[in-house]
């Protein structure tokens, strides 16, 4: 009798354990799946009343080049021997009044210094470096007789992180501007990019810009000769994430004063808070996320008036991983880099000191990053699940389902709707077309794999695994 | 359970009407992907028909009823490629043909982008009912982003109202200098020299009465150069280097002096500045102050210093190397 009512007993805990979790994985999903649709509707708002850029202030900018703040572009660079020639050729082909290009050789085991020296007719320097941010050794740096504006530093291998830094200390410009050095940055990524400079009072420390997947499309000499979709599907879902990020998210982020990250493919920084920080942090795998966080962080510690902005127009073109190798290693970097941060800064964390930064910015990425992943991969196994043992209403099952799926579809096409509306820039009806039904096909079965990925970035930051797994590319015009 | 319909329903309607905004936005792209041969050939019609226009021929395809949009994009276009006499006869066929008006018109939207959009097409314009048009705008309109345009507009044109008004209706002393203010108050200098010299004299604060001797540089006029010596010699460094920057623009020889001297000024930035200036204006007998400012305590007097040898005498440098 006592070991039935136990059973008995033992399996209502059971119910009451699953319903439990059930409830809290479909609050958590139905939360980010409301964040989203208010990210998606404040973006909307911020293009509508949005004015593009001015050709008259642009004719002023011209007229009055030294206005515009001379910007150093940092470009680490580590075995790129096949292309490092033709980006530093775009990027000192960059419209702006004024810019130098310092190109970071991190240590290539490659012929990437060598190709430099050869194709811009490089000398020695003997370029002061006016901060030390970077824990490796500087080698040489080389001058070319060729480019003023070009300045090549040779270093031993320390990761991405210290080769910006290391690039960031010999930079002289008030902005710094770190790339990847695959990144293709638009003819007038920089000008577009340092144009909230011209309307600051010097309060601004930031800028990002939106990020899209170049692959598919045709490239030469590191420059976007047109823009075209990868037939791949696993890049076409990346460019629906890459718009939701960029277009929606970060646009909103920006308008609430809530932006926490700017991509390391392109970011525009002033160089003194950089100095002041001492650049990025090392041993991170998630360094541009850091630094940014960083930034709230060392501003508001200090009391010190300051503002992070977004430009929403394309001002640089990346090249997504194609294979799922290389998108796991990604994702679960990606993951692995938001905890660290999330572990760096946790007494930010519902912290008024800091603000909406740690009031609501960093909340939501406990949510995004931490409880998000895991919330939702259980809910889609356990509501079924407790549906099946007659715990839950099949309703319920139904409902986790629109909310989760259903709607996750409606927010990627509503963000293509909002870049077609006001950017344009997919090639063809034909490629809008390609691009909505993979938003709406990456909810069924490679949103679940992204989380699967996430997870394992979980487990590597709960190993403490600080191994950089290279994201295989197959180059642009693969 | 029956609860749980509204989320279903509400996501449903939500998602359905998306599906349907980017449904027809596709449809609008595809059409205009179809049409874009004949557009492309229409608009090449309208620009070859004003080019003949503007020529004293008679226009190809007479009667013909273009739509304003579609005309205005072509005369903005032509407007870029013509100079002088055919520039002016265009402007006028345009505004003969109704398109100044549409374009005034348009000023008077309600959304800020139209009338931002309006802006600019009145500053291809250029006529006077424009130029009134956007002081109009300058001076009245409701959102600072629209007045802020307008003012550039009419600095692109020349047409800037003194500069009092211009930092009154911008309301520029309530808030902190920036890049733009700068841009605008350098375009009204050449026009208003006198007047930028007599907004010195209001009791500013540092930092614009810094803004204002940086923008009289630009006014092309020899006769303020005492003035800029009278700022370089204030106690305010923000001011000595605005002195310095606008010697520099300025250009005139009775500047050197004073520049020199200001190579050995108290305050770091004040020495860079005058660094600067020295190979703005090309000062070759500023070389032995230079190269003492070599061995300076500041790292960026002695990297400036360095950078203006480099340009001033190289050949010095290639014999003493390089600074440590």
């Amino acid at each position: 009798m006592n070991l039935a009512h136990f059973a008995s007993q033992s399996a209502s805990v059971l119910e009451h354990v699953i319903f439990a979790t059930a409830l809290f994985c479909f609050a958590v999903v139905l939360l980010r799946n409301a964040i989203g649709l208010g990210q998606l509707l404040v973006a909307t708002w911020v293009f509508a009343t949005r004015i593009e850029p001015s050709e008259g202030a642009r004719d002023l900018w011209t007229r009055y080049a030294d206005l515009a703040l001379p910007v150093s572009v940092v470009a680490p660079a580590f075995n790129e021997e096949l292309s490092i020639v033709e980006s530093t050729k775009a990027l000192l082909a960059l419209e702006y009044p004024e810019h130098e290009v310092i190109v970071v050789n991190d240590g290539s085991t490659d012929a990437t210094l060598d190709r430099l020296i050869s194709a811009f007719d490089m000398e020695e320097s003997h370029r002061i470096q006016v901060a030390e941010l970077q824990v490796t050794a500087i080698r040489k740096t080389y001058r070319s007789r060729r480019y003023a504006n070009l300045l090549v530093v040779d270093k031993d291998n320390g990761r991405k992180a210290d080769a910006a830094n290391a690039g960031i200390g010999f930079a002289r410009t008030p902005l710094v501007c770190v790339i990847d050095a695959d990144s293709i940055v638009e003819p007038d990524g920089l000008l577009r990019a340092s144009e909230p400079f011209m309307h600051d009072d010097g309060r601004l420390v930031a800028v990002g810009g939106a990020i899209r997947v170049a692959n598919g499309s045709k490239v030469e000499g590191g420059s976007l000769r047109e823009i075209r979709i990868s037939r791949n599907f696993i890049p076409q879902f990346q460019v629906c994430e890459y718009l939701r990020a960029f277009l929606t998210a970060r646009v909103a982020n920006a308008h609430t004063n809530t932006l926490m990250l700017i991509s390391g493919a392109f970011g525009l920084f002033r160089r003194s808070v950089l100095i002041e920080m001492g650049g990025y942090r090392h041993d991170t795998v998630g360094e541009d996320l850091e630094l940014v966080t960083h930034i709230h962080r060392h501003m508001r510690e200090r009391k010190r008036s300051y503002r992070i902005a977004f430009v929403p127009d394309i001002v640089c073109w990346t090249e997504a991983p194609a294979s799922l190798e290389g998108l796991a290693n990604q994702r679960a970097r990606w993951q692995q880099g938001a905890l660290e941060t999330l572990s760096f800064h946790r007494r930010m964390i519902f912290n008024p000191r800091y603000g909406r930064i740690g009031m609501i910015a960093l909340p939501q990425m406990i949510l995004e990053d931490l409880l998000g992943p895991p919330a939702e991969l259980i809910g889609y196994v356990l509501i079924p699940a407790a549906v099946l043992l007659g715990i839950l209403d099949p309703m319920a099952a139904l409902v986790f389902f629109f909310v989760s799926v259903v709607f996750g579809c409606g927010l990627s096409v509503g963000t293509l709707a909002l870049e077609e509306h006001q950017l344009r820039r997919t090639p063809t009806a034909k490629d809008l077309l390609r691009i909505g039904w993979a938003a709406i096909v990456e909810n069924f079965g490679y949103r679940q794999l992204n989380l699967w990925y996430r997870l394992k970035g979980v487990r590597r930051y709960a190993k403490r695994d600080s191994t950089w797994a290279a994201v295989p590319r197959e180059g642009f015009n693969a | 359970m029956t609860s749980l319909w509204p989320i279903i329903l509400g996501s449903g309607w939500i998602v359905g009407a998306i599906l349907v905004i980017f449904a027809v936005l596709v449809l609008r792209r595809f059409l205009d992907e179809r049409s874009a041969d004949a557009r492309k050939k229409e608009d090449a019609k309208i620009t070859r028909s004003y080019l003949r226009r503007v020529a004293g021929h008679p226009p190809e395809d007479k009667g013909k009823r273009w739509s304003a949009s579609r005309r205005l994009v072509a005369v903005s276009h032509l407007q870029s490629l013509l100079r002088g006499g055919d520039r002016s006869r265009l402007m006028q066929i345009a505004e003969f043909d109704g398109l100044l008006t549409e374009t005034l018109r348009r000023s008077h939207s309600v959304g800020v982008s139209n009338r931002v959009d309006a802006i600019r097409l009145m500053q291809r314009f250029g006529s006077e009912a424009c130029i009134a048009r956007l002081r109009q705008m300058m001076a009245r309109d409701r959102s600072y982003n629209v007045r802020l345009e307008a003012a550039f507009a009419l600095a692109a044109t020349s047409a800037l109202p003194p500069p009092r008004e211009t930092m009154r209706v911008l309301a520029m002393l309530e808030r902190a200098p920036n890049r733009l203010d700068m841009a605008l108050l350098r375009a009204s200098a050449p026009d208003y020299s006198d007047q930028l010299v007599l907004l010195l004299k209001d009791g500013l604060s540092e930092r614009w009465h810094a803004q204002l001797v940086d923008a009289i540089g630009w006014s092309r006029n020899p006769s303020v150069a005492p003035l800029l010596e009278e700022a370089a010699m204030q106690s305010s460094s923000e001011i000595r280097c605005a002195a310095l920057r606008a010697a520099s623009k300025l250009g005139q020889p009775c500047v050197e002096e004073w520049v020199k001297a200001k190579l050995s000024d108290p305050e770091s930035e004040v020495r860079v500045q005058a660094a600067n200036a020295c190979v703005a204006l090309g000062l070759t007998s500023a070389v032995d102050a230079l190269a003492h400012l070599r061995s300076d305590e500041h790292l960026w007097v002695r990297l400036r210093a360095e950078q203006a040898l480099e340009q001033l005498a190289p050949d010095l440098l290639a014999i003493t190397g390089k600074a440590a």
